[in-house]
């Protein structure tokens, strides 16, 4: 029989040290961020019930989760999402006075072979959520927060590009398609495969226009100037009003000083299939998957038994350390602080030197029997500690720094 | 200025992806000699080129190792990865198609297809669930798989067919075409958009010889 006891399973990671407070430096950092602009933090539970993912909802695929069951027999996972736990959260416990909400969270999730964590099982997504407001200003907030999060982890270069769900789905209506040819176009717009969505476009009697504007869909990407070439007058009311909205948070976010880093793309129209309106997706260099992913899922919390609006976004803090590294944006995060050791009798004062550069907030270590000033000393030199200081019985101190004596 | 990294697929779609690009002003000749270099590249355009085995390129290209790739549209379909598929080369064309027995010729409907030998087990197990909505047990070869219905390995496979000599000299017949198969050429998500411009031209300019 094998023995997989020294191994981890597979997709999950250890994170050590040096990348650990790395990590938390990162999180902290977001977490000051979304604090400071006004979001509440909140946690949900780490297991939920499967209904609220997947069977009836259909929210997730059945094969992407961790699935066990409690004692009852009923089925459990790991959640696989954040968004879909803070829906039913907002949904079941927050009253109607308290709407309009914003909150965030920083938390793990599990998902089989999923892209958000770079082909990792388990992740960190840090992100917000706006619940109970159906307005433009709400949508360019987010993610004029998701600008911010990235930049407050040291990325620089960076790319937030805009959909609109809502565009697709009312020219879709507009020609009168079944549901099955739809999804296919669908398809074929997200991977920008014109001859897929040509074939398709073939099949059927479409309006000249309309044909030409769905042909051209893969291509609909870039800064927003491609936007004024659309003609209004084939795509119909829905789809004109879904533009209309996506103009005004562009216009949002030119105000709000953040027009470069934002871009369009039309064609996005991935099967996160609960998104309504505008959709979004941050992208960098060095990595080959997004960064971020958020949008408006208007009929998301009504699925848990609430009408309410929202919108979000969620950002994998893994990515955005990969992206760091490969971009030689790493932080060189050197420890410091010092070790205080003593000889017999004088543990007392070493305690109360240790206690009192701790409240100076100096990290300070006490020895803790590494055996004798030399042990202590390599010990300081291996985690690259500052200085070592030494307490003789008679209560006196000796010090030795990097350079001297270290 | 960055590096933009191809990904070509080697064997036969290599020479016509090389001239493709060549065509399209990239500077090849790197890539033409002899040589045991793994990287190529062209200095003036900032382009560099590996050679891949041809399941592997659609895995660059989804993890950003490559931001662009050629590579056979049955290698993408059995892959399954997530990227851009913004050309059809036209080139290597051939079908990927049911095989089987003279004897299932239009029988296919009215039969229980039990076993399947091929080597693309992802077309196969997606051909069978979803389009004929049936649970058969899929055999993966590495190749000549036109022998198995002949040992009663499998009643049919799934294979590439490009003239159907191969089929027909073992009296199998091609009961059921699954995809037209050609040369694409695949981009990466996020390179697609963080270099939209540079892409977006080398697309364009292959597209142009195309014509």
């Amino acid at each position: 029989m094998k023995r997989w006891n020294i191994y981890t399973p597979e997709g999950v990671q250890d994170i050590l040290f040096d990348q650990c407070r790395m990590k938390r430096r990162l999180e902290n950092g977001l977490r000051q961020l979304f604090t400071s602009y006004g979001y509440i933090e909140m946690e949900t539970p780490t297991i939920e019930f499967y209904d609220a993912f997947g069977g009836e909802l259909g929210l997730i695929r059945q094969e992407s989760m961790y699935k066990f069951c409690d004692a009852k027999g009923r089925l459990l996972v790991l959640r696989p999402d954040m968004t879909i736990p803070i829906a039913r959260a907002v949904a079941t416990k927050v009253r109607d006075e308290l709407l309009p909400l914003k909150c965030c969270y920083i938390g793990n999730t599990f998902c089989f072979d999923e892209l958000g964590g770079g082909k990792q099982n388990e992740f960190t997504q840090a992100g917000v959520e706006i619940l109970g407001i159906h307005s433009p200003e709400a949508d360019a907030e987010v993610i004029a927060m998701a600008v911010k999060a990235v930049k407050s982890c040291g990325i620089e270069e960076f790319q937030i590009d805009i959909g609109q769900v809502d565009f697709f789905k009312g020219i879709m209506e507009k020609t009168g398609l079944p549901a099955g040819e739809v999804e296919e176009i669908r398809e074929g717009i997200d991977r920008k495969d014109f001859v897929a969505v040509e074939q398709v476009m073939n099949r059927h009697k479409v309006s000249g226009d309309l044909k030409e504007l769905i042909l051209d869909l893969p291509r609909l990407f870039g800064n927003r100037d491609i936007l004024s070439g659309i003609s209004r007058e084939p795509i119909g009311e829905k789809a004109s009003a879904a533009l209309d909205y996506l103009q005004k948070v562009l216009d949002i976010l030119e105000d709000r000083g953040l027009a470069r880093y934002v871009s369009v793309d039309l064609g996005m129209v991935q099967s996160l299939n609960y998104y309504t309106g505008i959709v979004f997706r941050g992208y960098t260099y060095g990595v080959g998957f997004h960064i971020l992913s958020g949008g408006r899922y208007d009929g998301l919390v009504s699925k848990f038994g609430k009408d309410c609006p929202a919108t979000g976004f969620s950002m994998g803090i893994n990515m955005i350390m990969m992206a760091l590294e490969r971009q030689n944006r790493v932080r060189d995060e050197k420890r410091e602080g010092i070790l205080v050791t003593y000889e017999e009798g004088a543990r007392k004062f070493a305690d109360a030197y240790c206690e009192k550069a701790v409240e100076n907030g100096i990290v300070a270590e006490l020895d803790i029997g590494l055996g004798g000033l030399d042990a202590c000393l390599r010990y300081a030199r291996a985690k690259g500690l500052g200085k070592v200081v030494l307490f003789r019985a008679d209560g006196c101190s000796e010090e030795f720094e990097r350079g001297a004596g270290l | 200025m960055r590096y933009i990294t191809i990904a070509l697929s080697k064997g036969r779609l290599a020479e016509l992806s090389i001239s493709l690009l060549e065509g399209a002003g990239l500077d090849c000749s790197e890539l033409k000699e002899n040589s045991r270099k793994l990287i190529f590249t062209d200095e003036r355009n900032k382009v560099r080129f590996f050679l891949a085995k041809p399941a592997d390129v659609p895995v660059y290209v989804e993890y950003g190792a490559a931001d662009i790739g050629i590579v056979g549209k049955d290698t993408l379909l059995e892959e399954g990865r997530d990227l851009y598929e913004v050309l059809n080369l036209g080139f290597s064309k051939c079908r990927m198609c049911v095989a089987g027995p003279k004897e299932l010729e239009g029988k296919m409907d009215s039969v229980t297809i039990t076993r399947v030998a091929t080597k693309y087990p992802e077309i196969a197990r997606t051909y069978f669930r979803h389009k004929r909505r049936e649970s058969v047990e899929i055999i993966r070869l590495s190749g000549s798989v036109e022998l198995a219905p002949l040992v009663g390995l499998s009643e049919v496979i799934v294979d590439l067919v490009e003239t159907g000599r191969t089929l027909s000299e073992n009296g199998l017949v091609v009961l059921d075409t699954i995809a037209d198969i050609s040369a694409r050429m695949v981009v990466n998500r996020v390179s697609m958009k963080m270099e939209n411009e540079r892409i977006g031209k080398l697309i364009e300019a292959v597209r142009r010889q195309l014509e």
